[in-house]
């Protein structure tokens, strides 16, 4: 276990029931503290899957997984505080309201009373909803939804923020504020796992990445330092298209 | 605890929010204890009033033929007609009459049937007195009967021993009139016969209650309890839902990303829904009790034992959650879920004695029954409203109820350890 990783994954092996290959193949990943790290995959390669087992929502056949140096198999209850998830599809509840979605889950994070309270206010406030803060979620366009997903996942300020296509399906507006906000908290010492499809927004805001496929890590460190071994120009979509290839990565869940 | 707090702030939250819900467990269920209490017990007075259709043709102007036609009017259980089309029939109408279905009974008194009894019984009494032997000449007298073929022969049975009854009755009282006109010219001290009237023996029928109270039971004490009983295990639609929902939109997910437990999240559905179960059961009652009789109805008893009655519906309660927590758990569509657990509940509630109840059940059907655990309320619930029974007598219905749930607590947590963390 290396101590200067927020995340940390060993030979990490899953196979699903019924499927011939499995969905991730050894895969070995470091997350180093006060990283901003982009994660960057094709369709299938298995980043879901990655999450879902070191958010401790799913078992692995193999390997270790490690967060904040704490076992994801024996530690789960010491890493729950310290993670945050913004999950790609909108895990909140429809039919209330924007504060009370974030009263819910900043008291399932553990805050209480006033201290809750005035962090939900400023976190509306910093995303610009405070005047939508007693609307139902159902009534909100896509990319204040998007925020509020952000916000439920940050409340707590969590020493680790995963983000899995924080920025799926929002306006410009929206994601360069999204965008903002996740620099300046990694700027606070948060560490960020990002993940997204959006090749020129990670190349924007990440100061580390990752390339997976076939449930594991093709190549990983600094964008500059990855267009320099692997020669293909000065952006994270020719290197993406040359180490994953230009074939269709369309698959069955 | 102060993050079940926040887990029942959101379960209630969403449930006030869902108005179709909501609807659906406190707006149906008294629709239909109300339109079923008042359906079943129309059906069962016009049940309890129908009449036997009989034609009887009385030929006899004296004391028998009134007599026996008094009686059959007594009775209650008749419609009589004594004539067909204004006419008085014959024994041949009167035959076709009954075997064309337009009575289920015939019964034809002939002519001088009472003289022909008197001159019989004074032949046979004073035969008797002067120790004569007078079995040779005896004409007995007849009556006629007909009977539908197509009626049951219980009920023909039933009926020919209610005549036969009547008759002997009456033959009784005219033979013991003449001993004691016999007697009265030998003995010096006269006697009256009014000595030997009246039935020595009398039988009376009485339903059998635990402490002695004459409740009969009526369709308000059947349904009251049945649909309060099918409210409650209704909600499984609605908490299967909920389970759905939250999974399928990733909510789940994020929660138990967070520092709760799977465990302290099922516990929130449970207290929340308890709480709706409670409620549908209370409102249940209180219409039982205060608005039914605004309709016509009988006002339901509520028996001795309120820790009885709120032991049986928790126990429901504990049942109906525990289901409807396996089916959220194991259905995998929201779709899935509100099917089978709809259907799944009408099958309960149907073979349960829910809509028909179980003394209208054929032999089969009612072992068939034992199977559903609505089966068992109903029956813990019969025994509070119906024999004013207590926690004692209920207490094997609510542990039946009780191990029902229990055992479905466990099939969900197992299913969701084993299963869903390898979806």
């Amino acid at each position: 276990m290396d101590k200067n990783c927020a995340i940390e994954t060993i030979d990490l092996t899953k196979r699903y029931k019924g499927k011939d290959k499995p969905t991730l193949d050894g895969l070995s990943l470091k997350i180093p503290y006060g990283s901003l790290f982009g994660l960057l995959a094709p369709n299938g390669a298995g980043k879901t899957t990655a999450i879902n087992i070191i958010c401790g929502l799913r078992r692995f056949d193999h390997g270790e997984v490690y967060v904040a140096g704490y076992s994801t198999k024996k530690e789960l209850n010491r890493i729950k505080p310290l993670l945050g998830l913004v999950p790609q599809e909108l895990a909140l509840f429809p039919s209330l309201t924007a504060r009370e979605n974030l009263m819910i889950f900043g008291g399932l994070y553990g805050m209480r009373g006033l201290i809750l309270r005035k962090r939900v206010d400023d976190l509306l406030e910093l995303f610009d909803l405070t005047s939508s803060k007693d609307t139902v979620i159902n009534h909100f366009s896509g990319g204040m939804k998007r925020r509020i997903n952000l916000i439920a996942g940050m409340l707590h300020s969590p020493e680790i923020l995963i983000l899995d296509e924080p920025t799926v399906g929002v306006d410009a507006q929206s994601r360069k504020l999204i965008l903002d906000k996740l620099v300046e908290i990694n700027k606070e010492g948060t560490t960020i796992l990002f993940i997204s499809h959006y090749l020129e927004e990670a190349e924007s805001i990440c100061n580390e990445v990752a390339l997976m496929d076939n449930g594991k890590i093709i190549c990983e460190g600094k964008p500059e330092e990855l267009y320099r071994v692997y020669e293909c120009g000065q952006n994270l979509e020719s290197l993406y298209l040359l180490i994953t290839g230009k074939k269709m990565r369309d698959y069955h869940e | 605890m102060s993050k079940l707090k926040y887990l029942l702030y959101k379960d209630l939250l969403l449930l006030v929010r869902d108005i179709a819900g909501l609807l659906l467990m406190f707006l149906m269920p008294v629709l239909l204890v109300i339109l079923m209490s008042l359906l079943q017990n129309s059906t069962l007075n016009s049940v309890r009033d129908a009449k036997v259709p009989i034609l009887l043709v009385n030929r006899d102007p004296g004391e028998l033929g009134k007599a026996v036609e008094s009686e059959i009017y007594r009775t209650g259980i008749f419609e009589v007609s004594e004539d067909i089309d204004g006419e008085v029939p014959s024994l041949n109408q009167l035959e076709k009459a009954v075997a064309s279905s337009k009575f289920v009974l015939g019964l034809y008194i002939p002519e001088n049937t009472t003289e022909e009894i008197k001159l019989n019984v004074a032949k046979y009494v004073s035969a008797a007195f002067n120790g004569v032997e007078t079995t040779s000449g005896h004409i007995p007298v007849d009556f006629t009967v007909y009977i539908d073929p197509t009626t049951k022969s219980s009920f023909n049975s039933t009926i020919m021993s209610t005549l036969r009854e009547r008759a002997q009755k009456i033959q009784f009282e005219y033979i013991m009139k003449e001993i004691t006109k016999q007697v009265n010219l030998l003995s010096p001290i006269p006697i009256s016969s009014n000595s030997f009237s009246g039935d020595q023996v009398r039988i009376q029928i009485k339903s059998a209650h635990l402490e002695g109270n004459d409740i009969v039971p009526n369709s308000v004490q059947h349904n009251v309890p049945a649909w309060s009983l099918f409210a409650i295990f209704f909600i499984v639609i609605s908490l299967s839902g909920s389970i759905i929902k939250e999974r399928e939109d990733g909510s789940f997910s994020r929660m138990l990303t967070m520092p709760c437990s799977y465990s302290e999240y099922l516990i929130s559905k449970a207290i929340v829904y308890t709480i709706v179960a409670m409620l549908q059961f209370a409102i249940m009652l209180l219409i039982g009790v205060y608005l039914l009789p605004y309709f016509g109805l009988e006002s339901l008893n509520l028996g001795n034992s309120p820790l009885a009655l709120i032991l049986l519906a928790f126990s429901t309660a504990f049942a109906a959650i525990g289901y409807g927590i396996a089916i959220g758990n194991i259905a995998r569509t929201y779709q899935q879920s509100s099917v089978f657990g709809a259907m799944s509940v009408v099958i309960m509630a149907a073979i349960g004695g829910v809509w028909i109840p179980l003394f209208l059940m054929s032999e089969t059907m009612r072992a068939i029954s034992l199977l559903s655990p609505m089966h068992w309320g109903i029956s813990g619930f019969y025994d509070i409203f119906l024999k004013d029974a207590g926690v004692l007598a209920v207490l094997p219905e609510s542990a039946a109820l009780l191990i029902f749930g229990a055992l479905c607590f466990t099939i969900a947590v197992t299913y969701n350890h084993k299963y869903r963390m390898d979806i």
